[in-house]
């Protein structure tokens, strides 16, 4: 298991919500530590309804192993932020790379090293590296069509919480453009407007 | 004890085994797994839906929904795919499903196949999707076996978006592959000469066999023939025709925001008669567009304004609008174009002014990596003030295209067309009609990264219902170019 998922089990573990949910978070925190995702995920969604507010990052964080960025996304309950503790934010901002959502992966590692462990710190300052080469240039127009076309995709499949991330991303991507290409579109759909 | 314990740790590790009942039922929890299962199944998600219906039939062995749920997913086995997204991908990829197949070799990238993630990179690159393609093939690069295809294209992003330093440093690095090395070589050079400002300078020399359009039978009158025909320069045929000829043009392009964008651009011409200067020509145009293009397809619209010097006197302005579209479909690229010019000739050649529209579509073909051919097809009303001087054409034109090597190409053309005239021609005493060939053979060489040395032949022969404005003509010239992207 790496280090940054021992530090989220112990996290799990401080945290783990009220009666009920308890033993469902823990069992959840049990699982992710032995990499057995998809128990952890089901042990995570059932405290989730039994109210376990705390749930729904562990959940993101668990879907993050799994390879399911887009579903951890809404898990977590967006992109915004930084405003969560380093560890979560780090993997917010895997699920958020994962989905190509690369701004938003930035910004997110950017806030992740001074406030983590080492091993952490190393691991988002190699894959801001990894984002640094993704973005060199000016985006062109057919990336920030293809951000809106998501944008409008997710929109159309009910899910707002992705919709609104991908069209902060093609606004995000645009004012890096001199000409800030479709950059109303995408801050329309940024507000939950259709773009 | 010991098979017990055997039997614990098998069925642990298959998760359709038989379901061991809890010591106490909880219904109301095995609900909640049992709605997870159900929300992992909608999502796709087959190992973890299993792992919750399990769980619920342990905790209630009255869930006969979770119980059939688990025996139907444990039926299914491992869908069609799934454990092989490569294969997947590729399937997808050669009937012609570029975003499924980029989603399954995503998902084997995932797992550290590298070759998908080239694949997939050229799947996203096909797409338009540059960022996503971008990060892949940066993923792929990094594998030995696949560097050089990789770098060949993250250069042809690059190049699309506007980075021809960087394309063509990429295009350089790929080149070490025996199987792209031509293209990159080409490609590469064609990046160094491309980039936000393209200027251009060119100077040939050559013999054009009838400067005044003379006819076969070695009658005075130039092409125009009849009233509008020229003939002024008393020539006694073709033969006599002849001369040696120098051309000097430069040119100028700028595009502040890389291919796809608005564009300013510029040229300035001259051609110079070794004898015959009563034929020489100066022309100058500018012209601002915009090309919006994106992976296969595109729109570009200009705007142009054109000054024309004829044996030193004034001779013609226009106004041109442009508006073209092209669009991509495997190895075909079909594409449009209409043009209007209005055109106001000076005082001695009024009666050609009026306005001269013609629209064209035309299908390429790539039948080769480095090899194309096309067939077009155009139409041109030519609405002149006097009818002797209107006329509509049309007729198709074949081209053929070859890089044989990296610094070698070829090109050979041929095209037909028919004329005809909207007024009967008192002069001429009908109303008269024309069917022209033309052909070219292109050659170039490249000498440099700037450089390039040209060869062509042209010729052209009309046949016309007045013998006078029957013509023919060849035009053998050599040159060279130098061209500078900045």
């Amino acid at each position: 298991m790496s280090p940054s998922g021992l530090v989220l089990c112990a996290s799990l573990i401080l945290v783990a919500g009220g009666p009920g949910a308890d033993e469902h978070v823990l069992a959840g925190a049990h699982a992710f530590r032995e990499a057995r995702y998809a128990e952890a995920l089901v042990e995570f969604r059932v405290a989730q309804a039994l109210g376990s507010r705390e749930s729904g990052d562990y959940a993101g964080a668990t879907l993050v192993k799994l390879e399911r960025p887009l579903e951890a996304i809404e898990a977590f309950g967006g992109l915004d932020g930084p405003d969560r503790d380093a560890l979560t934010d780090y993997y917010r901002a895997v699920a958020a790379h994962d989905a190509r959502l690369y701004l938003a992966a930035d910004r997110l590692l950017a806030a992740v090293g001074d406030r983590s462990g080492p091993k952490i710190a190393e691991q988002a300052a190699q894959l801001r590296e990894r984002i640094a080469a993704a973005l060199a240039g000016a985006p062109a127009p057919a990336a920030i069509d293809w951000y809106l076309a998501q944008c409008a995709e997710e929109r159309d499949l009910g899910r707002a919480i992705l919709s609104r991330a991908y069209c902060r991303e093609a606004a995000a991507q645009a004012l890096r453009r001199s000409d800030h290409y479709r950059l109303a579109e995408a801050q329309a759909g940024a507000t939950g407007a259709r773009p | 004890m010991i098979p017990a314990l055997l039997a614990l740790v098998l069925a642990a590790g298959d998760p359709c085994a038989p379901v061991d009942v809890a010591a106490s039922s909880d219904p109301a929890t095995a609900t909640l797994y049992r709605r997870a299962g159900e929300a992992e199944r909608a999502a796709g998600s087959r190992e973890t839906a299993i792992v919750a219906f399990r769980e619920a039939a342990a905790l209630d062995p009255a869930d006969v929904v979770s119980r059939q749920a688990l025996g139907a997913l444990c039926a299914e086995g491992v869908p069609p795919g799934a454990p092989d997204a490569f294969a997947e991908g590729q399937r997808r990829m050669s009937a012609g499903d570029l975003k499924g197949a980029a989603e399954s070799f995503a998902g084997a990238r995932r797992a550290g196949d590298r070759s998908a993630a080239l694949l997939e990179g050229v799947c996203r690159y096909r797409l338009g999707d540059d960022v996503a393609a971008q990060a892949a093939l940066g993923e792929a690069e990094a594998a030995p076996e696949h560097r050089d295809l990789a770098r060949f294209y993250l250069g042809l992003l690059a190049l699309r978006g506007g980075r021809s330093a960087q394309a063509s440093a990429l295009f350089d690095a790929s080149a070490a592959s025996p199987g792209v090395a031509t293209m990159a070589a080409t490609l590469s050079r064609l990046a160094r000469r491309d980039g936000s400002l393209v200027i251009g300078f060119e100077a040939r020399t050559g013999v054009d066999t009838n400067v005044s359009l003379a006819s076969h039978g070695g009658s005075t009158s130039a092409s125009g023939g009849g009233m509008m025909g020229g003939g002024s320069m008393g020539s006694s045929g073709a033969f006599m025709n002849g001369d040696g000829l120098y051309d000097l043009a430069l040119s100028a392009l700028w595009r502040p925001l890389g291919p796809s964008g608005p564009y300013l651009r510029g040229i300035g011409s001259v051609r110079r008669y070794f004898k015959l200067d009563g034929y020489d020509l100066a022309a100058g145009e500018a012209a601002a567009g915009w090309q919006w293009a994106r992976a296969g397809h595109g729109l570009l619209g200009e705007y142009a304004f054109g000054d024309q010097r004829f044996g030193g006197a004034p001779y013609l302005t226009a106004h041109r609008l442009l508006g073209t579209g092209w669009v991509g479909t495997g190895d075909w690229t079909w594409s449009a174009a209409y043009v209007a010019r209005l055109e106001d000739y000076a005082t001695a050649y009024q009666p050609f002014t009026g306005v001269v529209q013609r629209a064209e579509v035309k299908a390429a073909w790539t039948f080769q990596p480095q090899a194309w051919a096309a067939l077009r097809y155009g139409y041109t009303h030519d609405a002149a003030h006097v009818g002797i001087a209107s006329y509509d054409e049309q007729g198709p034109r074949v081209e053929l295209h070859a890089v044989f090597t990296p610094t070698f190409r070829a090109g050979l053309e041929a095209g037909l067309a028919w004329r005809q005239y909207a007024a009967f021609d008192a002069t001429l005493g009908l109303k008269r009609s024309d069917a022209a060939l033309d052909g070219a053979l292109l050659f170039e060489w490249d000498l440099g990264t700037a450089w390039t040395l040209r060869a062509a032949l042209e010729g052209r022969e009309v046949r016309s219902s007045a013998p006078s404005a029957s013509y023919s003509k060849l035009l053998p010239t050599l040159g060279i170019a130098w061209t500078k992207g900045l």
